[in-house]
């Protein structure tokens, strides 16, 4: 496992948008706290950038993300915003230089996708963590995005979190794989998928349809991603969508179905997902999580 | 000679399930024609109903059962029809010992699922076959169906029918009661059907395999997963985004579904949420031409199969010919004689 090396006053970060428009608007706050907390800023094209559903065409938004990971001068890669769009350009990035000069990729969502393909293909520790919206409203001053601060610039992680009536206790210890659970499931057959063995899982997802949660967690289960397992953490599973007839259970019930009969620890509402609540986590790195009856922390190892 | 005739007089019966079942088993991974054919139907046949998704009740059937009286089949419900849970016809327990019994009973001669919606998935790993692979029977739905269509392709390669269910079926005899029969009964699918001017134009042989695209991505990496390489494949889907139909053909294509095919036919991708997004500009034609414009071979649009009125019925797992153009397109079953000939 490689870790891309931890930035210092005066680095440079390079914003892109490699899936979704988002208007300039959006990302201004951002740009201006990574310029506050003493990083030089170096724009993308395809922040402010649109072609219809997304922030250019494939070819532009594919090009953008080369050139910032080819820069030497850019020492982490945030993206401004997910959306979709990256699994649609991820097979023709080159990250030859990449490998030999890594650097930190921020974001989540459909970040997922780079995560995934980052740690499965290359061993590369990428970071999961707000992006430009969460820097909105002076939300940028809250735990989480600080978080992404402090990860940032190398401090360990130490996060708790309150216990949920489903969590099943124990610890374990592993590298911390995963993301959104849509993105996860969609990449499960494709180049950008990988072994969950002994690894802390985490999931979170936004806006699906219960039956859909349902079925994703099926496609991980068959494809053997929920064996074996140091631990699993299921985070935000926010603005659930159910249908007419309704499914019939809570998000959480279908979630803890799922994993009932394996015996590592697994914890629910762990602040990481499309909310407010979403502390910085560092994919491929080794953390260990402790979920007891009244608490739960996952530490960076 | 051919494998079959060759079996058939050298092996004793038992023996030859069992090569046969390899056989079978073998076959999604190549294009041989299937050795373990369900029989076609005759009047005083038996179809079961059960409802291993989506929940049904005597009222819902009156329809359907009409229809298979008409065809001179008895019907035989299975004890799921009735039942009710959460959004399922029955608990999981009750979903598979229903489809398990009438899969295992020899006096039900075909299954036709009561509706789909969701469910299927959550009962396709415990289901045993067995009895299945020595007395095929034949097994006809649709949508969340299609975990069935590819699960028994992909492991024993006994072909199924694409088809309206329980539900959808109505004594007044459209296109498709009419082609269920057809295929029930052992007539040879022959489908002429308008071609659209996205269509790219082109002739191929192929087994054709696939059915609702949701499910066909949602099992890839299971044991249900299908190899598509040298067949036909037929993706429909209801109610989605079309950045998520997007999605689904990306995924497709990652885990190699679309490198390798004979060719693609597109059925219905209905009530696409398009007024709910708006800025996502491409029609459905560009966002799959664009996913297979590297490959050559024939594609076609809008064909009359998945969740439209006069859903044509397909038969699943047997060999085709696909002829493509932008004026039509035309699906002709091969006959054994010519599947066997190359």
């Amino acid at each position: 496992m490689i870790l891309p090396p931890y930035l210092r006053a005066g680095d440079t970060i390079g914003i892109v948008c490699p899936a979704g428009y988002m208007p300039a608007e959006n990302f201004q706050t951002a740009v201006e706290v990574l310029q506050e907390w003493g990083y030089r800023v170096k724009m993308g094209i395809t922040p402010g950038n649109q072609f219809h559903y997304f922030s250019g065409t494939d070819e532009v938004r594919r090009n953008d993300l080369q050139d910032m990971l080819d820069d030497s001068e850019v020492k982490a890669i945030f993206c401004a915003r997910g959306g979709y769009g990256i699994s649609r350009i991820i097979d023709d990035l080159d990250f030859g230089r990449f490998e030999k000069h890594p650097k930190w990729i921020v974001g989540f969502s459909d970040v997922t996708v780079l995560h995934a393909h980052i740690f499965g293909k290359y061993k590369i520790a990428t970071l999961h963590a707000p992006m430009a919206a969460a820097f909105n409203e002076g939300e940028y001053r809250n735990a989480y995005v600080q978080s992404l601060k402090k990860a940032l610039e190398g401090v360990k992680a130490d996060y708790q979190a309150a216990a949920h009536p489903f969590n099943r206790q124990g610890t374990g210890e592993g590298r911390l794989v995963g993301g959104n659970l849509a993105l996860v499931a969609h990449l499960v057959g494709s180049a950008s998928s990988y072994n969950t063995k002994n690894k802390i899982l985490f999931l979170e997802d936004v806006g699906e349809y219960i039956y859909n949660v349902d079925r994703m967690m099926i496609q991980l289960k068959r494809a053997g991603m929920l064996d074996k397992l140091a631990g699993l953490i299921f985070g935000g599973f926010t603005d659930m969508k159910d249908t007419t007839i309704p499914f019939g259970q809570t998000v959480q019930e279908v979630l803890r179905h799922h994993v009932k009969d394996y015996d590592y620890p697994v914890c629910f509402d762990f602040p990481v997902g499309h909310d407010k609540e979403n502390y910085a986590l560092k994919v491929g790195v080794k953390y260990k999580l402790a979920v007891t009856a009244d608490s739960v922390r996952l530490k960076e190892r | 000679m051919n494998r079959k005739s060759f079996l058939r007089s050298f092996v004793p019966a038992t023996l030859g399930v069992l090569l046969t079942r390899q056989l079978a088993a073998a076959s999604p991974r190549s294009n041989i024609i299937p050795s373990s054919f369900p029989p076609y139907l005759k009047p005083g046949d038996t179809i079961g109903i059960t409802c291993p998704a989506g929940a049904v009740d005597n009222a819902e059937l009156r329809n359907c059962c009409k229809v298979f009286e008409d065809w001179g089949l008895k019907v035989r419900y299975g004890k799921t029809v009735g039942k009710k849970w959460q959004r399922y016809g029955g608990t999981d327990e009750e979903r598979l010992a229903d489809f398990q019994s009438l899969l295992d009973d020899d006096a039900v001669q075909a299954i036709i699922f009561a509706r789909g919606g969701y469910g299927t998935m959550r009962i396709i790993d415990r289901l045993n076959w067995d009895k299945f692979c020595m007395s095929p029977k034949w097994l006809i739905g649709y949508s969340d169906i299609t975990t069935i269509h590819l699960h028994v392709h992909a492991t024993l390669g006994i072909p199924t029918i694409h088809a309206d269910m329980s539900t959808s079926l109505s004594p007044k005899r459209g296109m498709s009661e009419q082609s269920l029969e057809n295929i029930l009964f052992g007539k040879p699918v022959a489908y002429i059907v308008k071609g659209n001017k996205h269509n790219r134009s082109g002739n191929c042989s192929g087994i054709l395999v696939g059915g609702n695209l949701t499910i066909i991505q949602a099992c890839s990496g299971s044991g249900s997963d299908i190899s598509t390489e040298g067949k036909i494949l037929f993706i429909e889907d209801v109610n989605e985004y079309k950045y998520s139909i997007d999605r689904m053909l990306v995924h497709l294509k990652r885990a190699g579904k679309l490198a390798g095919l004979a060719g693609l036919i597109v059925g219905g991708f209905t009530a696409t949420r398009e007024k709910e997004e708006e800025t996502y500009r491409l029609s459905l034609e560009e966002l799959v031409n664009e996913k297979v414009s590297e490959y050559n071979y024939p594609v076609c649009f809008d064909f009359p199969a998945g969740h439209v009125r006069n859903n044509l019925a397909l038969k699943f797992g047997v060999p085709y010919e696909l002829s493509v153009s932008s004026t039509d397109v035309i699906l002709n079953e091969k006959s054994l004689t010519q599947a066997t000939a190359g």
